[in-house]
């Protein structure tokens, strides 16, 4: 991929989401006229860019949007909802093509049906109020024949084999143009760049620049006057053309090329169309039918062999274009095969294609082919013109997308050799923007940047050890001194760095919000409900990985609350509720948690039916099932197992993968709580780390080693005395602040056959930590400080190991492992 | 794309008209024989043939009274052959031929006869 097509898709994308904002913006405001003018801007530009590259499929559905656009914009079509819907649905299309250009480079031409389809729809929106601009524009006959001659020029320089399969386009209806462009002699003065102007027209087949008149000598020379023709071959649609060269259509003659032209040959005498030899082909597949059908009607195969003498003259009627005679041969050939006879046919051959008398065969049978363009002609013309001498550089233009970024980046170099000469690159005055404020950075680069922070952080942590190994080892006390006294200033460097590099990472969460005014949009009217959609705190920020990690989990949440959390308005009404549901979703920042909410005002969640599902199932016991708390039952949704689609399909409240959810949101270091009011609604609230990158952890020491634990997971750190503790159905507890928890050896979790160890007062160091919902005592060793880390996950053969959540270098250069209580209890 | 079946028993003519119809962009596919012919056209029918006489298994006259005897859309047929009698001619004729021509073909022959029976104007010779 080129880097302007990199720069394409990434500008476009942003385009596109743009302009999904300004449609659902036009939903609560549908008369503004700046958000339609903003939202034409949109379009216009990424048409513009669409047209910079070979993607028709993209470019034609593009150019339909805004003509419907423009017509909206000016009043002459009124915006509505399905307008809107078409216009989305455009969109997408053009985001999904954007994915296929990103993954391979380009856009596969399966697309073309569906691009056609939607521009169809598109132009019927704008129905007869707005004009269709493919303005034939027909130069005068005598411009016609100067355009001929050069265009029979071009024509000679294509290859036999492209211009037939130009000519069968033609024939099937494919626009197919000559365009030739005389820019104003002080173009340049006018911030118009000829070049990238030509350049800029899609699907080229050929192109050429010749001078408009004869070069005067050098020394006359005026470089800063154009005095250049460009031209070209080009199938692209009229329509595309008019509206590239809008602004000079006085400079540009644009002729639609008949197929006729194509057939014309140029350089060969050998099998002239409508030539002699071409008219003996057709005279010997005629006769040789009129032979066929005069033979004895007696075979078994006859039907079949008159069908075939139909389709011959058939395809000879239209390849000389006399499509007019098809019916009546229709009809002989039905009639001969009703008959089984070759009578039928035979009187329709005599009638339309009569044998003539030898003489007079050649004259005739020209006369009913189609006068067609002859070479000795176009080549006279061609000499008679002025621009068929010295200085036609024509040159067939490559077609390939990827050929055409070198070409493009020419206007730069000219700029440099022009420095009086402001060339603006084409663009114009509903492209320009202001100076960007920020910068496009590729995400690997701020990943290469962090890990390289972390190294730093690390690296820098041996300077503690280095000066006290100078002053132990070395008795250099002052050296020692000075070395932490500079460990202090590269340490404060270090931590702003990696404060300011965390702060490139930040994304605000409406990267993930902006996607739901559509999301809710789309559901609810697919399943029939009325949503009001509020969205708060969007610019709450949290580090990427976790705005990415995010997107998935609350999308999940938000359809579950549309398809089973709200009712339908019906069902609102009776209950007393507004007809149309509300459903918000907030963010705000608490200290170093992100918290985000959900809330409906659905039916909530009924932890009675909740109760019988999970006991049905196996996943709580009838003890269980008297004991648990409504709060605690609703809760259950998350429990693994809980969310088949069979359950879930008759259950009144969420479900669908509430599991996954969970896990998900755990995974980086998040929390996900649900509350439910049966009747009332449910809010599901995901508390999240602001950061990945640094993760505070708390050393603890077992059988001489030591190990890391995730901050977010301990509760509290306890010494209990060997006495408090006692045994319960053969497993460990003890009561802490007036709690049963239960305990457990890490020893034992790690397999190790040791017995913890317990202090000089023969008191056992307890860590409570959170499982889930459970909290649990695991017996340590000792515990040491909390560090800072950045932890990195175990790849290899140790990223099977699930009892760890990663690896992180200390200080002094060894490797901690950090525990991951969840998988390992 | 318009499809065309050489059917030959000698791979070097198979080629020599290939080569010939590749050049103006038809889609072009070959049979050794009247059978292999028939299984190609059962699968998917062409918009014409180009049919040689002596061939193992099914001959060209065979392979064209079958492929007429059948109930589907009929497409132009050429038969080439080296006998130029008038015997000959009406007999591929009868087979259910609709163009008879000598070999060897002349290129712009066959593709100007090709295009004709395509319905398509024949739009001069192609470059090498």
């Amino acid at each position: 991929m080129t880097p302007l097509l990199e720069q394409f898709i990434s500008e476009a994308r942003d385009l596109l989401q743009g302009i999904g904002e300004k449609l659902l913006q036009l939903e609560t405001s549908p008369g503004s006229p700046e958000l339609m003018k903003e939202l034409f801007r949109l379009v216009h530009t990424l048409k513009g860019g669409s047209g910079l590259f070979e993607f028709p499929e993209m470019t034609r559905v593009l150019h339909a949007g805004e003509d419907l656009l423009d017509t909206v914009r000016d009043g002459r079509v009124a915006y509505s909802e399905s307008l809107a819907d078409r216009l989305l649905e455009t969109m997408d299309f053009v985001g999904l093509l954007m994915d296929e250009i990103e993954a391979t480079g380009s856009s596969s031409a399966a697309h073309a049906d569906y691009s056609a389809h939607l521009a169809k729809s598109l132009q019927q929106l704008m129905g007869d109020s707005g004009e269709v601009k493919s303005v034939e524009s027909v130069p005068g006959p005598a411009k016609t024949a100067a355009i001929s001659a050069s265009l029979s020029l071009a024509l000679s320089e294509l290859p036999a084999a492209l211009r037939m399969r130009l000519y069968r386009d033609v024939m099937a209806g494919s626009p197919l143009s000559w365009l030739e462009y005389t820019p104003e002699a002080d173009c340049f003065f006018k911030g118009e760049d000829p070049l990238f102007l030509m350049l800029q027209i899609p699907e080229t087949v050929w192109g050429g620049i010749a001078s408009a008149q004869a070069m005067p000598p050098l020394a006359e020379l005026d470089a800063y006057r154009c005095q250049l023709v460009f031209r070209a071959l080009t199938a692209a649609e009229p329509a595309i053309l008019h509206e590239l060269f809008r602004y000079i259509p006085e400079q540009v003659g644009i002729t639609a090329i008949p197929a006729l032209v194509l057939a014309a040959p140029h350089d060969d005498n050998n099998g002239v169309p409508g030539s002699e030899s071409d008219v003996d082909g057709f005279r010997a597949i005629v006769q040789s039918q009129r032979e066929i059908l005069s033979l004895p009607d007696n075979d078994a195969w006859l039907p079949g062999r008159l069908q075939s003498v139909a389709a011959t003259l058939a395809a000879c009627l239209r390849a000389t274009g006399r499509k007019e005679l098809l019916a009546s041969l229709e009809k002989s050939l039905a009639l001969a095969l009703t008959e089984v006879k070759a009578l039928p046919l035979q009187t329709w051959l005599d009638e339309f294609l009569p044998e003539l008398p030898e003489k007079e065969k050649n004259s005739q049978t020209c006369r009913e082919v189609p006068p067609l363009p002859r070479a000795s002609g176009l080549r006279a013309a061609l000499r008679t013109s002025e621009c068929s001498s010295a200085g036609f550089t024509g040159q067939p233009l490559p077609e390939t997308p990827d050929n055409t970024a070198p070409a493009y980046e020419e206007p730069s170099v000219s700029t440099a050799s022009h420095p009086d000469v402001e060339i603006k690159f084409g663009r114009r005055a509903e492209d320009s923007y202001a100076v960007a404020r920020t910068l496009k950075v590729d995400q690997g680069k701020i990943d290469r940047l962090m890990s390289l922070i972390g190294e730093m952080v690390v690296a820098k942590n041996s300077l503690p050890y280095l000066a006290n190994r100078a002053e132990a080892q070395y008795g250099a006390s002052e050296l020692a001194r000075e070395i932490k006294a500079q460990y202090a200033v590269v340490n404060r460097i270090a931590e702003e760095m990696q404060d300011a590099i965390m702060q490139i990472r930040m994304m605000p969460v409406s990267f993930i919000f902006q996607r739901f005014p559509r999301l809710v949009r789309d559901t609810s009217r697919k399943l029939g409900k009325e949503v009001n959609l509020v969205l708060a705190g969007e610019d709450t920020e949290a580090d990427k990985n976790i705005i990415e990690a995010l997107a998935d989990p609350l999308i999940h949440i938000v359809r579950n609350s549309l398809d089973h959390g709200l009712e339908p308005p019906g069902q609102r009404r009776a209950a007393g509720k507004p007809a149309a549901g509300r459903l918000s979703i907030c963010a705000s920042q608490e200290s170093d948690r992100v918290l985000i909410d959900i809330a409906d005002d659905g039916k909530g969640i009924d932890p009675d039916i909740i109760k019988r599902k999970a006991y049905e199932n196996g996943l709580i016991d009838e003890a269980m099932l008297e004991r648990i708390t409504d709060r605690e039952a609703v809760n259950l949704v998350f429990a693994a197992g809980f969310s088949t689609a069979a359950v879930v399909s008759d259950l009144s409240g969420r479900g669908v993968g509430m599991d996954v959810v969970r896990s998900t949101v755990e995974k980086i270091g998040g929390i996900v709580t649900l509350d439910s009011e049966k009747g009332r609604g449910t809010r599901i609230r995901l508390s999240l780390p602001l950061s990945m990158a640094v993760s505070n952890v708390m050393i603890i020491v077992t059988n001489d080693k030591v190990f890391g634990v995730p901050m977010e997971s301990v509760v509290e750190t306890v010494r209990v005395s060997r006495s408090a503790i006692r045994s319960i159905q053969r497993r460990l507890t003890a009561v802490l602040r007036e709690r049963i928890i239960p305990l457990l050896s890490l020893n034992d979790l790690l397999a190790l056959n040791v017995p913890q160890r317990a202090n000089e007062d023969g008191e056992l160091a307890v860590m409570v930590v959170r499982v889930h919902d459970d909290l649990i005592g695991v017996i340590v060793d000792d515990f040491r400080e909390t560090v800072d880390i950045i932890l990195k996950p175990l790849t290899g053969i140790l990223g099977g190991l699930p009892g760890y959540a990663g690896s992180a270098l200390l200080g002094d250069g060894s490797v901690l492992m950090v525990l991951n209580f969840r998988e390992l209890i | 794309m318009k499809r065309i079946l050489i059917v030959d028993d000698a791979a070097t003519v198979r080629l020599y008209h290939r080569k010939i119809l590749e050049s103006a962009c038809f889609a072009v596919e070959e049979a050794v024989n009247g059978i292999e012919a028939l299984e190609k056209t059962l699968r998917a029918p062409f918009d014409l043939y180009i049919v040689d006489v002596n061939m193992s298994k099914l001959d060209g006259y065979g392979l064209l009274k079958d492929l007429r005897s059948r109930g589907m859309p009929q497409a132009p047929a050429i038969m080439v052959s080296a006998e130029a009698s008038a015997k000959d001619r009406i007999r591929a004729f009868i087979a259910g031929a609709n163009l008879y021509l000598l070999k060897p073909v002349k290129p712009a022959q066959l593709l100007s006869h090709a295009c004709l029976l395509l319905g398509e104007i024949y739009i001069g010779k192609v470059r090498p």
